[in-house]
């Protein structure tokens, strides 16, 4: 993009930009950590990612702020317009993200106070759809920084495949709470775990339609899939 | 944001009214206005047509007197020497000299580009040519001129285009080494490229000097300034940090003027 | 919304009707124009034909003669030049100052109200009043004679008025912030004339003083009051001398004839040679008014390219 003709606007753009980065950065790092303790257990890591989801909720109010200052003070037009528009919707799904990261560890947790009882075998399953969620993440981050909007639309296009594999887990899921009762508090906790993946791939997908309507002025949103390829 | 955020009124005050009234004739004008400049930091006045902002900054430089029967009344102190610049025992010639004006259109005096930006020393009697020429490179260097015009110095003021005039008028004004400089609706007469020139510049000179800016663009004002007070009938509605004025004004009538639901 | 036929055609004989009126105004004025255009072509044409065959050299070079062919104007021309410069000497000074002083200096109340007025009213006094004033206040009074001073005085009287007031005109018509500007630079008032008032207004001041000096040189009244000779066969004194200091002020002593007054001499002789004579030096009289108008518009043109506003 050329420099506008104000330098300060420039600068505070940048300076969103920024943030933004620092939180998908911040994001990405609780995504992965959640999927890794799903097997690992890992109690320290899940009081991390609690304590940290403070840092993602502060940057989100920073974040807001900031593009309420810049469209007080600059007021954006055109593709500056749509870029702070989009800023604001990501950073709420950005935060969800953080929010569903929180939730895993908060399930994990709870798993790793009752004693994992049966569902190993969903465990792997459940760290192959986080395995498949983080690069979706990963890529719409990046394309927002870039404003890719071909990045932006294969993450869409993924966004189904994690919806099957969700539908995979909980029916694996299902299948063992009903062969013996006594997995089914841990499979619960496990179907919810799946639940937040799912949300995290809508959420990414979310963003996604923001890079494209950055990208391209293109509300593709509850589209088609016909519509999307045009 | 990546600016700090600034405290309710400037930490380091240049001038500042202190209940400051003016009357033009029996007309009371200027209602007890309270306003203080921070230094290096650019100051807003907005509001409607006749609010009194242009005569508010007109008073900085003792414009008014140069027409019978108006009246000053409190006080406008510049710092740091405390100077009341409306004393009449203070020369306005004095004032003048230490706060300088750029006007609503660009008016240059029909000479050549060099004249024009020398005209500051030239009345107080500087006749050194390298301080005079020096004086022009600076003056025009800092009113983002300098390349635009270094060859042709000795043209005349008026084949510049608008916005180059209007810069002109912004290095003969820094061309005195003014401690504050008063923009009075500076890019009115100027499209919208050039009136961004201008804002670009503003932001770049508080650093060196002190700005108030009278606007009718309240969006330039949000642009350009740091404080920014919002004036209605002679008085002084509203003054805070502009991002505040801007975002939750503290004043209903603030709030109608700056979301255009004003009368 | 579209309008029926008939309505457009009713738009379209609605303009043409008042169109109508343009033209005839139009008419009407254009013939007011060659009228009064063609009544001044008439009369130079009418005395350049009369006095074509006293058209030579001689003719600027030879005093008056009682010989009408042998005559020339060589006294009435220099004499009129001789008389403008003291006119222009003294009227531009003091037109201007007082232009300047009125619009720049003086306070506004009463007393600068009347003398406003009166500025206004003097320029439409009959010059002959002008002429019994010179003649008490500077034949008589002040002893001056019957002079190239006093007709240059007397006449500078004349056109102070068209000169102040040219003056104040212009220097009105400098923008408010042209002057705040140089104010704002802290320069004082005098800094302020010198630099901006005065050069600025000097397009409009020129061109009033060129008119005023192009009326004058036509005035014959004032002249005769103040009892210029209608027949003179010398020259003043010359304002260059071979002894020291060189320059000599004699002439402004010396009796003197001018242009209009040679004329009106010529005119009352019963020979009509003379007529001729008088109809050749009116010509020149016309083509030396016109050429300082014409100057007038130029300087006016020159001075204004370097000015917008």
């Amino acid at each position: 993009m050329n420099t506008h003709s104000s330098s300060q606007f420039d600068a505070d753009l940048d300076a969103v930009r920024a943030q933004l980065t620092q939180m998908g950065g911040l994001i990405e790092e609780q995504l992965k950590d959640a999927i890794r303790i799903i097997t690992t257990h890992d109690q320290a890591s899940v009081e991390q990612i609690i304590r940290n989801d403070k840092a993602v909720d502060a940057l989100e109010i920073e974040i807001d702020d900031a593009c309420l200052h810049l469209i007080a003070r600059r007021q954006p037009t055109a593709v500056d317009l749509r870029l702070i528009m989009a800023i604001v919707k990501a950073v709420k799904d950005m935060e969800r993200i953080g929010d569903e990261a929180k939730k895993i560890a908060k399930a994990v947790r709870k798993i790793n106070e009752r004693g994992l009882i049966g569902g190993q075998a969903s465990e792997v399953d459940l760290r192959h759809l986080g395995d498949q969620v983080t690069p979706m993440v990963h890529d719409v981050l990046d394309a927002f920084v870039r404003s890719d909007a071909d990045l932006a639309l294969s993450v869409m296009r993924k966004d189904r495949d994690i919806d099957n594999l969700f539908r995979g887990c909980v029916r694996q899921l299902v299948t063992f709470m009903m062969e013996d009762p006594r997995t089914i508090s841990t499979a619960l906790d496990l179907v919810f775990v799946a639940k937040s993946l799912e949300r995290i791939g809508d959420h990414a997908k979310n963003i996604a339609e923001s890079v494209i309507f950055i990208a391209q002025g293109r509300d593709v949103r509850h589209m088609g899939d016909a519509a999307l390829e045009g | 944001m990546s600016t700090p955020t600034l405290p309710h009124t400037p930490a380091k005050i240049k001038a500042e009214t202190k209940n400051f009234n003016f009357y033009y004739g029996d007309f009371h004008a200027l209602k007890n206005i309270n306003i203080q400049l921070g230094e290096n930091q650019v100051t807003a006045l907005i509001g409607p047509s006749g609010c009194g902002k242009s005569t508010l900054l007109r008073s900085f430089n003792r414009m008014h007197d140069l027409y019978a029967g108006n009246r000053y009344e409190g006080e406008l102190i510049l710092h740091p020497d405390d100077t009341n610049l409306i004393d009449p025992r203070v020369d306005p010639i004095e004032v003048r000299m230490r706060l300088s004006m750029v006007f609503q259109k660009p008016n240059p005096f029909p000479k050549s580009i060099y004249e024009n930006v020398i005209y500051g020393q030239r009345v107080r009697g500087v006749k050194n040519r390298s301080i005079l020429d020096d004086k022009v490179e600076e003056a025009l260097t800092n009113a983002a001129l300098w390349n635009e015009v270094k060859h042709r110095l000795n043209d005349m003021a008026f084949a510049l285009s608008g916005g180059q005039q209007q810069r002109l008028c912004i290095a003969r004004a820094l061309a005195t080494d003014p401690e504050v400089l008063l923009f009075d609706e500076p890019t009115s007469a100027l499209d919208p490229i050039a009136t961004a020139s201008i804002e670009e510049l503003i932001g770049e000179l508080k650093e060196k000097v002190t700005i108030l800016i009278v606007t009718h663009n309240m969006q330039q004002a949000a642009r350009v300034s740091d404080y920014t007070a919002y004036m209605y009938l002679g008085e002084m509605v509203e003054f805070g940090v502009t991002d505040e004025i801007f975002i939750k004004p503290k004043d209903k009538r603030t709030e109608d003027y700056i979301t255009g639901r004003f009368g | 919304m579209s309008l029926p036929p008939e309505e457009i055609a009713a738009i379209r004989a609605n303009i043409a009707s008042r169109k109508t009126n343009d033209l005839i105004f139009a008419t009407i004025g254009i013939c007011c124009l060659g009228f009064a255009l063609i009544t001044i072509a008439a009369l130079f044409v009418d005395m350049a034909v009369t006095g074509w065959a006293r058209f030579r050299p001689e003719f600027f070079t030879e005093f008056p003669s009682r010989r009408a062919a042998q005559a020339g104007i060589l006294s009435a021309w220099v004499g009129s030049l001789l008389v403008m410069t003291v006119t222009a000497m003294v009227a531009i000074p003091l037109g201007v100052a007082a232009g300047v002083w009125l619009e720049e200096y003086a306070p506004k109340h009463w007393i600068t109200d009347v003398i406003e007025i009166n500025i206004n009213n003097l320029a439409g006094v009959p010059s002959i009043v002008f002429g019994l004033l010179a003649l008490g206040l500077f034949v008589y009074t002040f002893g001056l004679g019957q002079s190239v001073r006093t007709a240059g005085l007397t006449l500078a009287l004349l056109i102070l008025p068209v000169v102040i007031v040219a003056t104040r005109e212009a220097i009105r018509s400098i923008p408010l912030m042209v002057r705040e500007a140089s104010f704002g630079l802290g320069a004082t008032k005098w800094q302020t004339t010198r630099d901006h008032i005065v050069p600025y207004s000097m397009p409009g001041i020129l061109t009033g003083i060129i008119l005023g000096m192009s009326r004058a040189i036509g005035e014959t009244a004032p002249i005769i009051t103040i009892g210029a000779l209608t027949f003179i066969a010398f020259l003043p004194p010359a304002p260059i001398t071979d002894v020291a200091p060189f320059i000599s002020f004699e002439w402004l002593k010396a009796p003197f004839t001018v242009m209009p007054i040679q004329i009106f001499n010529w005119t009352s002789r019963p020979d009509p040679a003379f007529h001729a004579n008088a109809a050749a030096a009116g010509a020149i009289l016309v083509a030396m008014t016109l050429s300082m108008n014409a100057l007038a518009i130029y300087l006016r043109f020159r001075l204004r390219r370097n000015i917008k506003w």
